[in-house]
Parts: C-alpha cells; sequence; structure tokens
C-alpha cells in the first residue's frame, strides 16, 4: 500500500524527481529542509542550504533566476512570506524574477510549535504585492501538480503547505490546470443556495464533508488565490450560486474573502476564518485551529445559520 | 539574461586618461542631474562614480560579470555612468524625476543594464551574490560586483550575505565599499561608527584591498577578483568629490544645486 505524503514531503520528491530532466532547477534551503532530503540525494551539486538567512536567500535566489536558473526555495511561511518580505516585494512582486518561493508550516499547521512559527498573515501579505501566483494546494497530487505547473512557468510562485498533513487530493481531470477552479459532484443539478470556497488543506477537508451533507451547498476548491486567479473564478463561480462562504486558514484581513468580495459586488461573500486572536496555546493543528473557532462544528453552524436554521437547508 | 554594457574601448587600449574623460563626463551629468527640480543624492554619487566607471571598463564587455550598484540612491551615478558608455537611449539628466520619466530616484530595472531594482540598502549585494553564484555553478568565470555604501553595512542584509559569499567559497564575488563616511543623517562615525572593517570582512572570510576609490588605475587592479575567497575592496572616497562645496561635507547627501552653479562647477571640473 502506498503511503500518502504530506505536501511538504510530496514538494521535495517531485522537485527531485523534475530535476531528473530540467537541469535548470535548484533546490534552495534556509535550514529548515530537513535531514535526508530526497533532492540533496539526487541532486548534491543542486542542492543548497544556505543556512539561516531568509532576506539574502531570497535575493541570492533571484540573482540565480536571472541567470537563468530555476531556483525553488523553501522555508516555512512565516519566515518566507514574512521575514523575507521585502525581498519577495522587490525580487519577486516588483521585478517578477522567476524565484519559486515554497512555504510549508503555512496557518497554523505548526501546531505546538507556536505563535512565531506559524503564519495566518501570508496570503495578504503576498497577495498585496501583485504578480506573484500564489498557491495553497490541498493533498499530496495537487501539490506535486503545483510544483510542475511552478517548474514549468516562468512566473514567481509563493507555494503554501502545511507541516505533515497528508490527504488525498481532490479528483481532477489531466488535462485540466490547478489554476482552474475545481468543483466538487453534487447529487443535484439544482443551483446551489451557497457556494462553500474552500482554501488550503484543512479548509478543503471541512468542505468536502459538510458539501457532502447538504444537498443545496456546493463546493468548489480554489487552489490559486492570487488576484489574477481569483478575477478568473468569478464567472464560474457566479454560475454555481448566488452567495458564498470562502473557507480559509487565514486571518479575516486580507484574506481570499475580502478580495472576492471586490471582485463580486452584487453577491454576498462570507468567510470562515481564524478571526483575529493570536493562536497561544498548544496542541494538534486541529486543536489549534479549534481554538479559533475554525473548524467543522463551526462552520456547520455558520452553513446553517445562513440558510435561516436547520429547516432552512 | 542580457545586461553587458558597450565597452568605449578595448580593455588593452584603455588607459588613465580616458577612464578619466569619461569619469569627467559622467561628474558633470550628475550635476545636471542635482540641478533638475527634484535634485539627486549628489554626494554619494559623486564619491562611488569613480568605482562605477572603472568597473564597467574592465567588466561591461563580459555577459556573464553582472555589476550591482546596492547604494541605490546613488542612482544619478549609475545613470551617468551607463550613458558615457553608451547604454542608456536618452540623456538622463533631460528627463530624471520627470512625470513617465524612467530615470528615477532609486535605479529602475526597466532601463537598459539595470538588472536589479535597489535603493532598499542590502539587496543588491545579495542579489549580485546570487548571480556570482550562478556563474561558479556554470563555470563560466563570470563575477558579481556590488557597488555598495559604508553606511549600508548598518544593514543585516549585508552580513547575511557575507556569511553565504563565504559559506559558498564565492571566489567570484566581489564587493566594493564605497567608504565615503558619510549617510543620509550625517556623518557614520557619529550615528553607527562600523569599527576594524577591515578585520570584519576577514573575519567573514574574505580577502580584503584598501584602496583609493578616485585613482583609477588602483580601482582597476583592486577589483580583479581574489582566487579563493570572497573579495571586499574598501574604496576610500570622498563624498562630493570633484565639488569643493561639497567634499566631505555631509549637507551634500542630497542636494538640489542652481543650474548657473551647476554650469560653473562643471567647467571647474573640466
Amino acid at each position: 500500500m502506498t503511503t500518502t505524503l504530506s505536501g511538504r514531503d510530496a514538494y521535495k520528491d517531485e522537485l527531485a524527481r523534475l530535476a531528473e530532466t530540467e537541469e535548470r532547477i535548484i533546490c534552495l534551503e534556509a535550514d529548515l529542509g530537513g535531514k535526508n532530503h530526497p533532492f540533496q540525494s539526487r541532486h548534491p551539486d543542486r542542492f543548497l542550504n544556505l543556512g539561516i538567512a531568509e532576506l539574502a536567500g531570497v535575493d541570492i535566489a533571484a540573482g540565480l533566476a536571472e541567470a537563468g536558473y530555476v531556483p525553488f526555495i523553501s522555508t516555512f511561511a512565516a519566515f518566507a512570506a514574512l521575514r523575507a518580505s521585502e525581498s519577495v516585494k522587490l525580487s519577486m512582486g516588483y521585478m517578477g524574477k522567476n524565484v519559486k518561493l515554497v512555504a510549508p508550516y503555512g496557518g497554523v499547521s505548526g501546531g505546538w510549535f507556536g505563535t512565531t512559527h506559524h503564519a495566518l498573515e501570508d496570503i495578504a501579505v503576498i497577495q498585496s504585492f501583485q504578480n506573484i501566483r500564489i498557491a495553497c494546494p490541498h493533498g499530496e497530487e495537487e501539490t506535486r501538480r503545483v510544483i510542475r505547473e511552478a517548474a514549468a512557468s516562468t512566473e514567481p510562485y509563493y507555494i503554501r503547505l502545511s507541516r505533515n498533513d497528508a490527504f488525498e487530493s481532490l479528483p481532477r481531470a489531466s488535462e485540466r490546470s490547478c489554476r482552474d477552479l475545481l468543483v466538487e459532484d453534487r447529487a443535484t443539478d439544482d443551483r446551489a443556495s451557497l457556494c462553500l470556497i474552500s482554501v488550503g488543506e484543512q479548509a478543503t477537508e471541512l468542505c468536502k464533508k459538510l458539501a457532502g451533507e447538504y444537498e443545496i451547498v456546493a463546493h468548489a476548491h480554489a487552489c490559486y488565490v492570487d488576484s489574477q486567479s481569483l478575477k478568473a473564478y468569478v464567472e464560474p463561480l457566479k454560475a454555481l450560486a448566488d452567495r458564498f462562504l470562502v473557507v480559509e486558514e487565514h486571518r479575516a484581513t486580507g484574506g481570499t474573502a475580502s478580495y472576492l468580495a471586490l471582485l463580486m459586488p452584487e453577491h454576498p461573500v462570507y468567510s470562515h476564518n481564524c478571526g483575529e486572536q493570536w493562536p497561544i496555546y498548544g496542541g494538534t493543528h486541529e486543536e489549534v485551529l479549534a481554538d479559533l473557532g475554525f473548524g467543522l462544528e463551526p462552520l456547520r453552524r455558520q452553513i446553517l445559520s445562513l440558510a435561516g436554521g436547520p429547516d432552512g437547508i | 539574461m542580457e545586461q553587458s554594457i558597450p565597452v568605449y574601448r578595448e580593455e588593452q587600449e584603455l588607459s588613465n586618461l580616458a577612464l578619466a574623460d569619461r569619469a569627467t563626463e559622467a561628474r558633470k551629468l550628475i550635476l545636471d542631474m542635482a540641478a533638475t527640480p527634484t535634485g539627486c543624492h549628489v554626494g554619494g554619487s559623486l564619491s562611488a562614480i569613480d568605482l562605477l566607471v572603472v568597473a564597467y571598463a574592465k567588466y561591461g564587455h563580459d555577459k556573464s560579470t553582472s555589476v550591482i550598484l546596492s547604494k541605490g540612491h546613488a542612482a544619478a551615478a549609475l545613470y551617468a555612468a551607463l550613458y558615457v558608455y553608451g547604454k542608456l537611449p536618452s540623456n538622463p539628466a533631460e528627463s530624471y524625476g520627470k512625470q513617465g520619466s524612467l530615470y528615477t530616484g532609486h535605479p529602475n530595472h526597466k532601463l537598459p543594464g539595470i538588472p536589479f531594482a535597489t535603493g532598499s540598502l542590502g539587496h543588491g549585494v545579495a542579489y549580485a551574490a546570487g548571480w556570482a553564484l550562478a556563474q561558479k555553478l556554470r563555470g563560466t568565470g563570470g563575477l558579481g560586483i556590488a557597488i555598495g555604501g559604508d553606511g549600508e553595512l548598518q544593514e543585516g542584509l549585508v552580513w547575511e550575505t557575507a556569511q553565504i559569499a563565504q559559506a559558498r567559497s564565492l571566489a567570484n564575488f566581489v564587493y566594493i565599499v564605497d567608504c565615503n563616511g558619510g549617510q543620509n543623517d550625517g556623518h557614520v562615525d557619529d550615528i553607527s561608527p562600523i569599527r576594524n572593517l577591515k578585520e570584519r570582512f576577514e573575519a567573514f572570510g574574505f580577502a580584503v584591498r584598501e584602496i583609493d576609490g578616485h585613482r583609477h588605475d588602483a580601482i582597476f587592479s583592486a577589483i580583479t577578483p581574489d582566487r579563493e575567497r570572497p573579495l571586499a575592496v574598501l574604496a576610500r572616497t570622498v563624498k562630493g568629490k570633484g565639488v569643493a562645496a561639497f567634499e566631505g561635507n555631509p549637507d551634500a547627501h542630497y542636494a538640489k544645486i542652481p543650474a548657473n552653479l551647476a554650469k560653473r562647477w562643471k567647467v571647474n571640473l573640466s
């Protein structure tokens, strides 16, 4: 039986595989890639642990990109999006250097590691820089596909991953890009009363469960959440429902729901998010999320409330 | 990818006189930019211009070498140096700082010859190290050359990069520090002194050369890379060099000057 890999393990494996035939790929780490990195063992000449130097690492990646390499640089989301923020803004956003920034530990997936290792603000920061593709893949297969898409693209990428969550991705036709909105099949052809829009791994798992329980609820999974991708989602979303509930492991401010609401002013866009509190407690990923009011039952209550109560649904 | 600077003459033909002429023309352009309605960072531009002119003379023809002005506030010097090597499509002084002009107050990567937009200090040093790393991996022999300021050394990013440069044995990384002793609010020594600079770079594993940053022959010789280690060239310069009213004056960090003064000072330069 094959074990499903976490997103960050899938990233390492897929990148090492891609590098077999793409010599321009180079793998950079900021001392958080872990031992026994598959890229290091398979391509030692193109694996560089630059040490604990995130700001310099992103700029150095820009220099490598300018010289024709396709650098993938990885560190935890908090350090990638926040500590190295200015380098990301300038090298990737403003100058559009072909750098792929891969950020595990997105959201509060670090669990008991604490707030220094959490990133509930990263999408707001990166989205505001413009021109950077932002992908939040769900599960192993979608992560692998996003890594392939990033390697084939000349655009800068921010790829948000979790820590050790290992999920089966939603099925997607092989010819479809992860940039396409992925709509789960429903039991009815009726127009949905509410469409859940899932962003990220835990959110997608919650939406899978609840959309399956309520016939009038649709589920659209958004793998990419940069502003260009969100604009492309507008018409497909409008075809599904009139009201939307974005589920994302992020702050309310600057999240995907905020921008979608601006793009669809005639449609109500609600948000299930991690609120305004700091995650000060330990626990597993799911437990820390629960402390922030994010989870299956709070989401169920929100759906029922929007539907006018259990009778409405 | 393309960032080669057309050379004025073949390297063998270069003489101090040719470089001196070019540096003088560049200084005049800097004064012209200081005489625009916006003014410019004139002091640091005049201190760095000899470093830029010589770096382009020596390496401008080499496509595998990248010269980056990391102290981006000296954009007037960068534009002037590129212009005197025929790289820019128009005289930067004619539209510097104006609406619709790419000649912004900090280097604009939309212009030819400028692969990286500097201005936020420290980033250009790291970018140049990345370029050097790429050339080392490819075995091209190309260099990454950063020209920074001594005030810029207060940025942590510079030392992050120095750490990586030595760890990666980037012998093709050349870091030229324009040591003019000044920064925005005054003298470096009064604000946050950078003591024992030579020893600091040596402790980071760099080869270090100290030179007069206005002597072209000394610059030309000093920016040849070390065989084994990254190289720091500590170029002792004078802020505002070439204009008596500016020389050594920290108030010359940024200035707007009347056109008649610019005209007179340009004559003096000649």
